[in-house]
């Protein structure tokens, strides 16, 4: 008895080891480890303000993502999206709306994006890689416009502003929020099942009578809605927004904490854990790495190098358990 | 084995594309607990027939009656209604959610109405008891389906159809590609499911042999027509062979 148990518990570590998560929260780990013990000041209370503020962004953007890449979409435009969500809140504002409110129309105004995105894919059938590189620049030629290509102030009181960014932690509330939110959806709802049936097996989904086009428009509009969320909180933050700002590094930085986080490029396989502790990983680099002076060509290379290692890991990861030791289903 | 009322006739179903005609005036019917085997070549017309059976295609004339009662289906959804269910050769299996996923797709428990969580561990222990209940033997529902062997996921797919109160079973070249030892666990299952005698089963296959084996009665469907009926019982492999052999010939002569 007490041997079986030894082995089930070996078994459940053995199993989740080799979960794409784990080994990314293992190198984690060791990064925090090492810039602390290489440099003082990582676990700093002021550092840690700013590797939450680093991680923050990629990661609820990734929640978008993550559900597109499972069903085997992709946003290229969420970026483009981020950077529009202010101008669009300012404008509301010098309507007459009140911040929240105005806060509310870009966040619609984001979804609406999506909605559109999401039609133009399914019902015309154009891949979304194709659909949101043209609204990649489509909607960098409006925020350039309507924003007359200068900065804008953020409004609002001091109390909003706080919720909305400007405190050191909000973003990360945010996120971690998000996340929770996101990871119940796609473990715990039928919308997140079915997420992932279409993108494991599209012929599967549709005998079983599953309402693809419905789900896949649902992505688009909650990844541009996400990704605008983002672009709000972050001019909160910086307290002025600027038409540039986000753009496609957020977006793959967003895409990349997914896929380090174990998401199938494929579809069909992903978690929203994982694109948390992705972002993660790529935030404490980020970090660690500028409080090292590390200049930001060197930078690139190593961020570069570090997702194809964990792409290569995770590739290989996912073999082990499918064929390893207690893998396949005969064999057990 | 005990056959019972009739499950669903067919009669004198035809069905044209353009200027080829697919089915010619076919005419069947298979009781509760009974097995019909369906053979014949590629583009006999078998297709054809179980796409009208399941409603995805609609005869241009003939009738299909359930239970006795005359039916029309516009859709697979209106088959599916009425309790037809089909195990197509792609299965509809998605490789990476687990098995008992796979069994409740577009049908999960949830708690709380339609609005609601997924509730995992009824749909595990459902899936469970219905597998046990028709003796298939996998080591736990949450593997993934992706891990099982080819016969162990045709064993799946006719469970999850069993499992949705099917009482008309269509298997579509259930042991096609498959050794004798997965063969033999499908063949084992369709047994088990006969015996509970309240589904009826139509059966398309290749083999002759395997066919007479596991089938009560078998059907040869060639150009859009059945041109042999009998009891698998009172038939012989070779009496197929030479009747399909005769056709060859023909076709070889002009």
């Amino acid at each position: 008895m007490e041997r079986a148990a030894r082995r089930g518990i070996a078994r459940r570590l053995h199993d989740f080891l080799l979960r794409p998560e784990a080994s990314v929260i293992v190198v984690s780990v060791a990064l925090v480890v090492y810039f602390e013990l290489s440099n003082a000041n990582f676990l700093t209370d002021a550092n840690l303000q700013t590797v939450s503020q680093f991680v923050a962004s990629p990661v609820i953007i990734a929640c978008g993502e993550i559900m597109l890449l499972i069903c085997r979409e992709i946003d290229l435009s969420v970026g483009q999206v981020f950077a529009l969500a202010p101008f669009v809140m300012e404008h509301a504002q010098a309507l007459g709306l009140p911040v929240p409110l105005a806060i509310v129309a870009a966040l619609l105004v984001c979804a609406l994006i999506g909605l559109v995105i999401g039609l133009i894919t399914i019902k015309l059938s154009i891949p979304s890689f194709i659909t949101t590189l043209g609204m990649l620049f489509l909607i960098t030629g409006v925020t350039l416009t309507i924003s007359r290509g200068y900065p804008a102030n953020t409004p609002g009181g001091p109390i909003l502003t706080g919720i909305m960014g400007a405190w050191g932690y909000s973003e990360i509330v945010w996120a971690l929020v998000i996340v929770a939110i996101m990871h119940v959806v796609l473990r715990h709802t039928r919308w997140g099942l079915h997420t992932i049936a279409i993108g494991g097996n599209i012929v599967a989904a549709a005998e079983a009578g599953i309402a693809i086009n419905r789900i896949k428009i649902g992505n688009f509009v909650l990844t541009s809605t996400l990704g605008g969320l983002t672009g709000l909180l972050e001019a909160f933050r910086i307290g002025s927004t600027d038409p540039l700002a986000g753009g496609s590094n957020i977006m793959f930085l967003g895409v990349a904490s997914g896929v380090i986080g174990g998401t199938a490029i494929a579809g069909g396989a992903g978690t929203i854990i994982g694109g948390l502790v992705g972002g993660i990983m790529l935030g404490v680099m980020q970090d660690g790495f500028t409080l090292q002076g590390i200049n930001a060509f060197t930078f690139d290379i190593i961020i570069g190098a570090a997702i194809l290692i964990a792409m290569v890991a995770n590739t290989h990861l996912a073999r082990l358990r499918a064929h390893g030791p207690w893998g396949g289903g005969t064999a057990r | 084995m005990t056959v019972g009322a009739e499950a669903i006739r067919a009669e004198k179903l035809v069905k044209s594309f353009g200027h080829v005609t697919a089915l010619s005036g076919v005419s069947l019917a298979v009781a509760r607990g009974e097995t019909l085997g369906i053979l014949g070549d590629n583009g006999a017309g078998k297709s054809t027939l179980i796409k009208i059976l399941t409603g995805y295609h609609q005869p241009d004339s003939g009738g299909i009656f359930v239970d006795g009662q005359p039916v029309r289906f516009g859709s697979v959804d209106d088959a599916r209604a009425h309790g037809i269910e089909c195990v197509y050769q792609d299965l509809a299996l998605v490789n990476g959610l687990s098995i008992y996923h796979n069994m409740f797709l577009k049908r999960e428990v949830l708690w709380g109405g339609p609005f609601g969580f997924l509730n995992h561990r009824e749909m595990r222990r459902r899936a469970a008891a219905a597998l046990a209940e028709i003796g298939v033997a996998v080591p736990s529902v949450e593997l993934e389906v992706g891990q099982l062997s080819g016969g162990q996921r045709q064993a799946i797919a006719v469970a999850r159809a069993v499992l949705s109160e099917a009482r008309i079973l269509l298997l579509d070249e259930p042991l096609a590609a498959m050794g004798a030892r997965e063969a033999r666990l499908i063949i084992d299952l369709i047994e088990r499911l006969k015996a509970r005698g309240d589904i009826a089963i139509l059966m398309i296959a290749h083999n002759y042999a395997q066919t007479l084996e596991i089938c009560d009665r078998v059907i040869l469907v060639q150009h859009g027509e059945i041109t042999f009926e009998s009891r698998a019982a009172a038939t012989s492999a070779a009496e197929l062979f030479d009747i399909v052999r005769r056709e060859y010939r023909a076709a070889r002569a002009g």
